[in-house]
Order: C-alpha cells, then structure tokens, then sequence
C-alpha cells in the first residue's frame, strides 16, 4: 500500500478555561503556526483542496460545529468533510482520501472547548437512549468508574499503582508546553483525592480541557514539497463494541484489541512489543493506562497491574506527552496522542525526546467506557 | 491530482418510508430498517460489510454520538466505523466518502447510513443553532428567505417567476407522487397553478408554504464495494464517476451589490470541466437535486447546469425537466417531497443510482439511463455534486 | 334521517360494496333478505355469488332467499355494531330469520369487512362541550370558527374562556381563528387520516387568523370516539418528553469583542483584509478568502444601503428568547458604507417602514439607549430621510 505521509503538526496549548479565544482563534494560531512550518497554501492550484475538520455540535453547543470555523481551516470553495467522533478517526479518513487519488494534501484540524459547556457530564449523558440509560443518569464518567471496578477486580489494579500512572503523567506533562495540569504530585496526593465516582478519584480523572490541533498529510509524490522530515501513516484501525453495558464484558478490551489487529495488519507490524518504541494511549482515566496497553498487546490479558510496577510504561515510552490525564478535551485528544507521536518520530519532541523512535501508536476512544476504540501506526 | 485508486460500484440501496410519524420505531429500529433493506438488496450479509459509515444531524435530535446508540441497529459491532456530519450535505458527503474509502484500498466493502427523526427533536430550533450564538442567532429565521425569489421575480418578470417556480413545485408533487415512499404527495395538477400561486400561506415574501420542504423522518443506506466485488457481487453494480464538495464562509454574507459565485456553479465549472463536459443537458440523463424549495430548485437548475438567462426556465416551460423530457429532474419527488435532512442528501445520488440500474419504480424513466448527476445542498450555501454512471466505459474513453 | 347508536340503517347497506371482502366468497352463492322496520328501516336482497356482490333495494317485503332476516332497525343496527348482542336477540325474538341461519352465521362475516360507523365532523363539533378539558384550558381565551362544507359540514364557534367551553352555531365575526374546509376534511383531520402539515400545505385547510391557536386547540379536548366504534387494538406506545438544558459560557475572542464594543459606542467595525482589502462585517479573524488573518479594524456605515428584502410572514420564535416574534416583520440585506460591494450586512427593519421600504434606499441604525456590548444595542434600521 502507498503510504501517506504526516508533514507537520501544530497544537494548541490545552487549559482548562480559554475564555478570551473562541474557536476561531484557537484555530487561526495554530493555522499560522503550521503554515510558517510548512509554506502550505490554499490556491486552487498546488494548494489545499481538502480539508477534514473534526468537532462535536453537542460540546460546541452549535449545529454544524465546522461551519463557525469554515473561514479558518480555509475551506471557503475547496472540499470539507466534519468528522463528528473522536478527532483520531479523521486521520483514517484524510489517509483514504489520499490513497483513493482524489486529492494529494489534505489539512486536519480538530477543536473542542469542554469548559464552553456547564457540564460536560451532561453533554456525554446524551449519548445515552432517552428511554433507559439517560434516565438512569450515565454518563461518560460514572459508566467508566463500572469499567474502572470490572478491571480493577480482573488485573488486581491498586490505589497505588493508579497513583503512580497519575504522578508520571504530571512528570512528563511538565515537559511538555502544550499540556494543561502540569503540576507534580506525589502518590499521596492521588491516593487520597476526594473519590468522583468510586473508584475513580477526582486526581484519577482529566482536568476539564479546551484546545485545538491541525496537520498537514500529503501523498508520498509531494511531502517533499512542506518538509524534509516526513513521518508516515501506514496503520489504521477502528472497532465499535455493544452499547448497552450490560451486553460487554467491560474489562475485555473488545473493540480496542480488533481495532489494533487491523491497524498492525496494515502497517505490517506483527509484534507490538517488539516493533513499537512509542505509545501514546487516551487516558481520560488513570485506569485506562493499563488497561488499554493491554489491548494493545504490550502486556497480556489481566496484566496491566505488574506492567505498572515493572515500568512498562516507561519501557514503552507510554504518554511522554503526559497523556490524556495531563488535560485535553474529549473530541480532540486523538489528535494531541498523534502529534506527540508525531513529534517524538520527527525528533522535534525538545525535553520529551525519546531515543531510537522509529515506529509509534496512537490510540483513542470514544463512546461509553471505551465502546469505540481507534488506532493509528506511524513510523520514520 | 492523482488517477482513481480503483473505481467504487454502489451495490445495494434501502430507504424507508418518509413520514412525520415514526413513532412505532426508535432511532436505532429505524436505522436497522433500512439496514436491513440495503442488504437484501445487495443480496449479502453484515459479514460481508468492512466498514460502516454514519450521519445525521444530532443536534436536532440532540443526541450526543448517536452511532453508539444506533450501534443497535446499523451492525457496526465488531467493525470500523466513521462518522461525518456535515449539516444538509451529510448524505452526499457520506457517499464522498465511502467513495474515498473504498477507491482507496482500506476498505473494500462500506456501508453507508444517513439518518433523521426529525419529531424527536427541535428541526427550527436546531436550524438556527447553526448561526452563531453571539451574532445573528437571533436574525435566522430557520432556512427561510425569499431572496431567491425576489431576484427571479426582478429578472424575469413577476408573473413568469412565479409561475415557473409554481409549474416546478407541481412537476416535483407529480413525481412524488409516483415515488412509494415520498412523504407527501399531494396530487397537484396543473390547473391549481394559479390558485396555489396566489392562496398559499406566505412564509416569507413570494415564498410560500406551497414551495417549501418537508420535515421528514426516515434513513437511507448504501452499499459501496470495490469494482472486483462489485462485478462479483451485483447483477448491475452502478459505478461513481467523480464528486466535489464546495463550503463557504461561515455567514450568509453574500447578498451584496455584487454578488459572488455560487458554490452550485462552481463545484458544477470544476467538475466537469476536469470530466470533459462541455454540455450537461446533453450528457446527463437524469438530475437528482437537492431542492429545499421550487425557488431554489428552479434558480440552482441554471447554476447546476451552467445555463444563461432564462434557459432553464425555457427548459421547465418545454417540459424537458418532465420524466420524459430531454433531462428529468428529480423523479423521486426531491427535497420538497421528503426530507430526512441526514439522509436527504443521500437519497438524492440513491434514487439517481437506481435509474441507472433501471429498477426506480414508477418513477423510472423510460428512456436509456446512463449518466446521472446528483446534488447536495446545505450548511452556508455549500454544495456536494457527484456524477455517476451506468457502466465503466468513460474510463476508456479517457485512457484510450 | 333516524339513527340508532349514530348510525342510519341505509349507511349498513350503502357500505357494503366497499367493506366486501371477494376472497372469502369464492365457493358461495347465496342470497339474503333483510325486512327491517321501523323508522329508517326498508327492504333490501343481497346476492352473493362466487367472489361477487349485487345489493339491491327491494319494493315491500323480500321473501324467496336462502335466508331472510326480519328485525327492527335499532335492533339490526345495534347488533350490527356490536352494541347489542346477537344471541339475546334472536332468543328475544327481536330478530327473525327464515330459510337456512347457518347462512348468516357463517358466511357474513367471512364476506364483510366489520362496518365502522360513518364519523359526520357535525358530531365531532357538537361533541365539544363533552370532550373539554377545563384543565388544560387555564388562562386560555379563545373563539375557535369553524366553517365546514359538505355533507355533515356547517358553521360554529367555539368559545374557550375561565376554563369553560361553550359551543354556538354559528360563526362569529370576532373568531382568534376560523378553519375552513370541506367537512370530510376535519374528520379525516380530527381522526388522524390526514396530517395536519399536508392539508394546510396543499391548500386544503385554509385559515384565517392565528394559526398557532389554531394547532394548539387539539390539546383541549379528549380525543372523539364514535358511538359504536370497535375498540382499536393497539399497541400502546410510550412517549417520553423532556427538555435538557446545558447551559453555556461563549468566548467572543478579541475580533468579536471589538464588534461588541464598537456598538456600545454606536459604531460599527469591519475586519479589512491586508491582502485583498475586503472589509468584513461584523469583523472576523481571517479572511476567509485569502486565509490571512486581519488584523486591521476600520470604522464603517453607520448608514447603508438596501440590496435584498425579505418580508416575514412564518412566526418563529425569537431562539435567544423562545417568544414568538410579531409577524409581519422586514429583514433586510445592505452593504454599509465604506463595506466592499460583496459584503452583505442583514439585520432588521423599523416596523413602520415595512410599506416604504424599497431596495436601493438608505438605512440607518436604530440603537437601543443603554447599550452594553451586546446584540441587543442595535434594535434595527430605518429609511434614512
């Protein structure tokens, strides 16, 4: 298969309240940012014709999300498509959108304010039937503290081990300039955070976020023409799992196991462990760490625990970015795990840098306790 | 830009009814329903599916990540799934998409689902969150302008507009009312030009109750598989040719002294300028538009098809626009019939592909059906235009 | 005409063609006769024979049938109905029949569909005060008119006030709303066979006055059930209403904000365009042309000119306030002064220049007296004369 190649990233930096940007603006810095990267340009000849957006109208509060923000990711008269789920899945699709032929580059840019909202809690409760799971009040938050309980009992995953995934993530997320929660904390301080929905802490989960990013893919003939250090897209994975809980078996990593396996396939990669020197995971939840590395295949079924204590994540260079637990919004986290990725590939990743970086993963998730699962292959 | 991948064969097609009660159905039953129709179509299982990709608009029935829910009924377990919104045009820009999926060489077999129960939500309410909330939310008015109108009344007389837009909307009722799922079919006749041109609410100016869509419920699935298995699979695989979508700035700002190119005529200008045609009621043989209103279905038909003056109007007048006329327009009834709007779009390259492979119905046209063109309509004035065809030989011609 | 339980004898035999059912007579051949007496009643001989029909009304008393039925009409249609029951009376010898019963017994309802009694849209109206709900109608005033044509049409207003409802049959002259159309129309309507939307969009139901009374009127009353309809079974279905809220904090960023702040101070800001000099109003970040971000504000109107009218006849709500607006209202489209031709400006007209209001004209802004950086600081334009 060709392969399409990642030119450039830009991110914005993620905080919990950007009160004095609104889309728009959060958008047009990072659009400055890569075009000073890669002199890219949106003439009807040789420039951007394509652009995939990816946004949610439920948090944007605005019918359309894309069409507010149309004018800066330049899609006035050229091609736009609105990936409405997690911001990952529009790099499976700008990918097919190169390798059909229909067009050579294509621009990538997600944005999501989740302090826009009173209640992101509310926001994720709609995702659920009207009849039964809205009225029983689920919502993102309190459906994976079910999953957090179903794994905690199949791994063993302590208090202290989930303390240790939170205070590395503060270790990293201070190197990194676009985190939001970069302060250090020690295992205490986790350990005996108040409990949001037991078992999850209120340090166990993601600070309330809001950011934007943007790439730039172009097709193997013209990366040459944005930069001299492409990373290339050569995996692509995605699988839906059941959606009433009750019909999951919640610790069993289901959709994010297939949708690995297909993103592996497609880049060739036969041995995760073996082959991967990087991981970027979306950790909305200290649990999830673990628990979705397994799923990946770095550890076996029910071992996420001992990976934790013998440094797993460390030896993987899981979450250099400081993970989704460092602070990104729901809808646009895929992104942040893809340019860190893409960062560390390149050699750009400054304090993060990880050495011998050659191939990496990022993965996302949306829906109720990870139903839906998303996974990307990179390498140099 | 690059040759096509590999061609991409649409083969199979399920909608259901349209109606504004659904109410023995929720959203996921709904989808399963025309799910299941699009398979036995295609004459294949949920195995043989790769990928599925899902639309609607959700914030009418503010639902937040409706495909999880509709998981229930669109068969996406176990499988990869996308999911564009992209307003009005989610339909035609889910077919894009598949296009682009398949074409590429990921998926080789893609089924596409557009949905909406529009009873279930706020349709004006979530018309107007479209605007943004700070600046001119509180002046839309919904999808609802008689601009249109205004401007043909100023170019072609009063009386003429009028009746062409009111001949339009009767000639599209009288399509629907061939089509068994159309939602409303009202059997207009002709004589009731005059009357209905005169008694007819108006909504805003010349824009009357007569000429506006529907709001209906109901969702539509297609079946896209690379030409390998399209031949292997389907009796009359129907081939798409080429698409291209156009958005705009994100305000209607364009009611200016001088007044910009419409996204219609220039999605229209490039696309088939790069497929060499240079005479597109000589070379279509049906149109599937997406017409919100007669107004617009009547002004987009000159944009479209790259017309001057009153041509299209003499088009309409000359009964060429008729099933047997020398290019139909919208055989299904169009938007003004149905409108589903997550799948509105959709149908719209559906009903044409079902022309092409000759099984339309009633609403067949009698004539050879080879080469269709299908339009999309939504957002700021965006458009999605897409040509399909009957058979693989234009790629000869171009090759050879 | 006389009626027993809503239902004249005549309309039993007059249905009958269209409630026969061919497939279930394909091996008979019968004939009946039927002497009912009684005010309404008659004489009429039904043939059936082989998957066909022949009704006939007879001149006096029918006799030579392979079954004759004898009944007074309340009691045939009452038992017709269901209302009375058949078994009590023939034993009451109500009901008399001569010739071969098994005939009745077996072969009608195999050849007939259940006949439904005719619903006339006068029982409908005059079934008002019954069907009200007093509870539903608080704080509502209204004069519903209805002017219905046809058979079992007529004129009535109805009179919804202090939680009462009173029915007159006439119209009145000062009606909130008056429907009109053909009186099967409004039974089709009332009865569910035809949908609101349809009717009122194809011409069919026309109204004058408030058509948003006109909607609301139908929760009011209890649902109209003719005398002597079989109870339809039916699934119950569950509906669920409910209104999420979430309420939301907006950035207007500092472009936005400018816009903002120039309107508390009576001004309008565009965006120019460093590269291709369009000005865009109300400014925006980037030129959505040149994808170039602007940076530069320029001072624009206040007055503009006309291009495009749009007068508003459809009554939305107002989506900031959820009040419905008075309608007719004007919206206009303009290019302010100083504003490149392509850039169009909308917002509202003075109501009191909806008659003068012409493209090309000159408007100025109205501005509200206290303003506070919001949209509501620019109540609308007027014709600058």
């Amino acid at each position: 298969m060709k392969r399409v190649a990642v030119c450039a990233v830009a991110q914005h930096k993620c905080d919990s309240n950007i009160w004095h940007k609104r889309f728009q603006g959060m958008l047009l810095d990072v659009l400055e940012d890569i075009q000073k990267q890669t002199g890219m340009h949106f003439s009807e000849e040789g420039g951007v014709r394509s652009i995939v957006s990816a946004s949610d109208d439920v948090f944007d509060a605005r019918t359309i999300s894309d069409n507010g923000i149309t004018d800066v990711i330049g899609a006035h008269y050229r091609e736009e498509e609105k990936m409405a789920q997690e911001s990952l899945n529009a790099l499976g699709y700008a990918m097919s959108i190169i390798l059909s032929g229909h067009e050579d580059v294509v621009y990538v840019a997600g944005h999501c304010k989740e302090s826009q909202g009173e209640s992101r809690n509310v926001c994720t409760n709609l995702s659920y039937d009207p009849f039964y799971g809205r009225a029983m009040g689920l919502d993102y938050t309190n459906v994976a503290a079910l999953q957090a309980r179903a794994y905690m009992e199949k791994s063993g995953l302590t208090e202290e081990q989930m303390a240790k995934v939170v205070v590395r993530a503060r270790q990293w997320a201070e190197k990194n300039p676009y985190a939001n929660a970069t302060e250090q904390v020690e295992l205490g301080d986790v350990m005996y955070s108040p409990m949001l929905c037991d078992p999850i802490r209120t340090m166990h989960a993601y600070p309330v976020s809001d950011g934007a990013v943007v790439m730039l893919l172009a097709s193997e003939e013209r990366a040459h023409e944005f930069t001299d250090n492409p990373v290339w897209l050569t995996g692509f994975g995605s699988c839906m799992d059941s959606y009433f809980l009750g019909d999951r078996d919640l610790a069993s990593n289901f959709a994010l196991k297939q949708a690995a396996e297909r993103a592996y396939k497609m880049a060739g990669v036969k041995d995760a462990r073996k082959e991967i020197d990087l991981v970027e995971v979306m950790d909305c939840y200290a649990y999830q760490q673990p628990m979705w590395l397994e799923g990946l295949g770095f550890c076996g079924d029910g071992e996420g625990a001992k990976f934790i204590d013998e440094e797993g994540p460390a030896k993987y260079n899981v979450n250099l970015s400081g993970g989704m637990l460092a602070g990104n919004p729901i809808m646009t986290s895929g992104l942040y795990r893809m340019a860190e990725a893409v960062l560390q590939l390149k050699g750009d990743a400054g304090e993060r840098q990880a050495a011998d970086v050659n191939r990496a993963i990022a993965q996302s998730t949306t829906g109720g306790a990870g139903q839906f699962h998303t996974v990307v292959v990179l390498e140099k | 830009m690059a040759k096509k991948n590999r061609n991409v064969g649409i083969v199979g097609i399920g909608q259901t009814e349209y109606s504004s009660h659904k109410e023995h159905q929720n959203q996921a039953e709904m989808v399963n329903e025309a799910v299941r129709y699009a398979l036995e179509d295609a004459n294949i299982t949920l195995d043989d599916i790769d990928c599925v990709l899902h639309g609607n608009m959700e914030l009418f029935e503010m639902v937040f990540q409706p495909d999880m829910w509709h998981s229930l009924g669109s068969g996406a377990y176990g499988k990869d799934q996308f999911r564009i919104t992209t307003g009005g045009t989610t339909g035609a820009s889910l077919v894009c998409a598949a296009d682009n999926l398949v074409a590429s060489g990921m998926y080789d077999v893609v089924m596409a689902i557009g949905m909406e129960k529009l009873q279930e939500g706020h349709t004006t309410g979530g018309i107007t969150n479209m605007a943004d909330p700070l600046w001119f939310r509180h002046l839309q008015t919904g999808a609802l302008t008689a601009t249109t109108a205004t401007m043909m009344m100023d170019e072609f007389g009063e009386e003429r507009a009028k009746k062409a837009a009111m001949k339009y909307r009767i000639l599209m009722d009288k399509h629907a009312c061939l089509n068994p799922r159309a939602h409303r079919r009202f059997g207009l006749e002709y004589e009731q030009a005059d009357d209905l041109m005169n008694t007819s609410p108006q909504l805003v100016g010349e824009l009357r109750l007569i000429h506006m869509c529907s709001q209906s419920d109901g969702a539509c699935v297609m079946i896209f598989a690379s030409e390998k298995k399209a031949k292997k699979m389907c009796k009359t695989p129907v081939w798409i040719r080429d698409h291209i979508t156009v958005h705009r700035e994100e305000t209607f700002n364009n009611f200016g002294i001088e007044m910009p190119e419409m996204t219609h005529h220039y999605a229209a200008r490039k696309l088939f300028e790069r497929n060499g045609i240079k005479d597109p009621v000589e070379y279509f043989d049906v149109f599937e538009m997406y017409d919100p209103s007669a107004w617009w279905g009547l002004d987009w038909a000159r944009e479209f098809l790259l017309l001057k003056d009153d041509e299209h109007i003499k088009l309409l007048e000359d009964g060429e626009f008729d099933l047997d006329g020398k290019l139909p327009i919208n055989p299904s009834g169009g938007v003004t019939a149905s409108n589903p709007i997550g799948a509105t779009a959709m149908l719209r390259p559906a009903e044409a592909a079902m022309q092409l492979r000759g099984d339309a119905g009633p609403q067949q046209i009698k004539k050879k059906v080879k080469h269709a063109l299908a339009s999309g309509f939504g957002g700021t004035l965006w458009s999605v235009l897409m040509m399909l065809e009957k058979d693989l030989d234009w790629q000869e011609v171009e090759n050879g | 005409m006389a009626e027993y339980f809503g239902t004249a004898v005549e309309d039993i035999f007059n249905t009958m063609e269209e409630r026969f059912l061919s497939e279930g007579t394909l091996d008979v051949d019968v004939t009946i006769g039927y002497n009912i007496s009684g005010e309404g009643g008659g004489n009429w001989k039904v043939t059936i024979k082989e998957g066909t029909l022949k009704v006939e009304d007879a001149d006096g008393e029918v006799t030579d049938c392979t079954a004759v039925l004898n009944a007074n009409a309340e009691t045939f249609v009452g038992v017709t109905l269901g209302k009375l029951d058949a078994g009590e009376a023939f034993s009451s010898g109500n009901i008399k029949v001569d010739g071969d019963l098994t005939v009745l017994v077996a072969i009608l309802p195999k050849a007939f569909k259940p006949f439904k009694p005719v619903i006339k849209a006068s029982a409908i109206v005059e079934s008002v005060e019954e069907r009200f709900l007093p509870e539903k109608a608080e704080g509502v005033d209204i004069k519903i008119g209805y002017d219905l044509s046809g058979d079992g049409g007529g004129q009535w207003t109805v009179v919804v006030k202090d939680q009462t409802c009173t029915l007159k049959e006439v119209l009145d002259d000062d009606c909130t709303v008056i429907m009109r159309m053909e009186a099967q129309v409004f039974v089709d309507l009332n009865q569910g066979k035809l949908d609101g939307g349809t009717a009122f969009s194809s011409g069919q139901v026309k109204v004058d006055g408030d058509i948003g009374v006109a909607g609301q009127s139908a929760s009011l009353f209890e649902k109209y059930v003719a005398e002597g309809a079989a109870e339809e079974e039916g699934e119950e279905l569950i509906s669920l209403k409910c209104v999420p809220s979430i309420n939301q904090r907006y950035a207007t960023g500092p472009t936005m904000g400018k816009w903002f702040d120039g309107l508390k101070e009576k001004k309008f800001f565009a965006s120019k365009c460093p590269q291709c000099g369009r000005t865009l109003v109300p400014p925006r970040e980037i030129c959505a042309q040149c994808r170039v971000r602007c940076n530069e504000f320029v001072e624009v109107g206040p007055d503009a000119t006309v291009t495009l009218i749009d007068v508003v006849y459809y009554a939305s709500p107002d989506p900031l306030t959820g009040k419905i607006r008075e309608t007719p209202y004007t919206a206009l489209f303009m290019v302010l002064d100083g504003v490149s031709r392509d850039e169009s400006f909308a917002h509202d007209l003075n109501p009191k220049d909806i008659d003068r209001i012409k493209p090309g004209m000159k408007v100025r802004p109205v501005w509200a007296e206290k303003r506070m950086g919001t949209y509501r600081d620019l109540l609308y334009f007027e014709i600058a004369d």
